[in-house]
């Protein structure tokens, strides 16, 4: 069995990560995050644009939690950060170029 | 510091960058896989509302139980973190179970998805019934596509595992198949916030 990735080679291309205490406070959060989520959908009388932000801002929260912790980003080497961040910036962009050419859009009334 | 170049320029999986080019390679996979489904998702988006015949998304959409699975494939992402961490400290016998786990609660994941798929078919929305159809079936289709792809890669692991051919020394394989796993958790947050939660 190959097993390049001893200790002494890693030492500049493996950090330290989270401890088992972080990665349980993070999925009680995330769990949380959640049912807030799934919970602003059955308060009575909350207007759609405000449930719309709070979808977003919570899943934003989420996603950006599992990115830095589970897969370590906040870790490691800021040049992953680049190769994740700047696609993830491109389909962003994808997504609301795509919405704005069709005449879609999440938070105004269409027209 | 010339010691750990020397030890750096020994190994062959390190580049110039002093990172791994499998885990480089895996976060480079991983940014075309956000442009992928941010195709995806933004189609489906463009066409939301625009379909002109049913059923329509809040006709057919089961919230209660798309939040059920929605939240096992979050804690699967727990226990995948888990199990790297089992593998990095040498402790075998929990890295097995976590691993198995994960599959586990990957494999459950998908067994939500082909029932909501056939309870939709069964409701009259097909692929070509409508708009929504169509870019709803695409998008979510491939995306179980790709846990169903992580379910068999942790399998492997897990046996791997169990025939005592991964080790705190494989840490770095493991750690790859969790990030792959990770990245289809967060793409089902944007979809289950996105598809399923928005009216």
């Amino acid at each position: 069995m190959e097993s390049s990735h001893t200790a002494p080679s890693a030492g500049a291309a493996h950090q330290e990560h989270a401890s088992v205490h972080t990665y349980l406070r993070v999925a009680v959060v995330l769990a949380i995050l959640t049912a807030i989520e799934i919970g602003a959908l059955y308060v009575p009388g909350l207007p759609p644009h405000i449930l719309v932000t709070l979808i977003i801002i919570f899943g934003t929260m989420k996603f950006a939690l599992v990115v830095a912790f589970f897969m370590h980003l906040r870790y490691d080497s800021k040049l992953l950060t680049a190769l994740f961040v700047g696609p993830l910036m491109i389909a962003t962009l994808i997504i609301l170029a795509i919405m704005a050419l069709f005449g879609s859009y999440l938070l105004l009334p269409r027209t | 510091m010339a010691a750990e170049h020397a030890a750096v320029a020994h190994d062959p999986n390190i580049g110039c960058t002093g990172l791994d080019h499998r885990k480089m390679g895996m976060w480079a996979f991983l940014g075309s896989e956000c442009m992928f489904f941010g195709s995806l998702i933004g189609t489906y988006l463009a066409y939301k509302g625009k379909s002109i015949s049913g059923p329509g998304p809040h006709q057919i959409l089961n919230i209660p139980l798309t939040s059920v699975s929605a939240f096992v494939l979050l804690m699967s992402s727990l226990l995948m973190v888990l199990a790297l961490a089992a593998v990095q400290r040498g402790d075998m016998k929990w890295a097995k179970i976590w691993l198995f786990l994960t599959a586990t609660l990957g494999a459950a994941f998908v067994g939500f998805q082909c029932f909501e798929f056939t309870h939709f078919v069964h409701l009259g929305l097909t692929l070509q019934t409508n708009l929504f159809g169509s870019s709803f079936f695409v998008l979510t289709g491939f995306h179980g596509a790709h846990v169903t792809g992580g379910v068999i890669w942790l399998l492997s692991m897990w046996w791997l595992a169990m025939r005592g051919r991964l080790g705190p020394q494989d840490s770095l394989k493991v750690e790859i198949c969790g990030l792959y796993w990770h990245f289809v958790d967060i793409v089902w947050i944007v979809i289950f916030a996105l598809i399923y939660l928005i009216p």
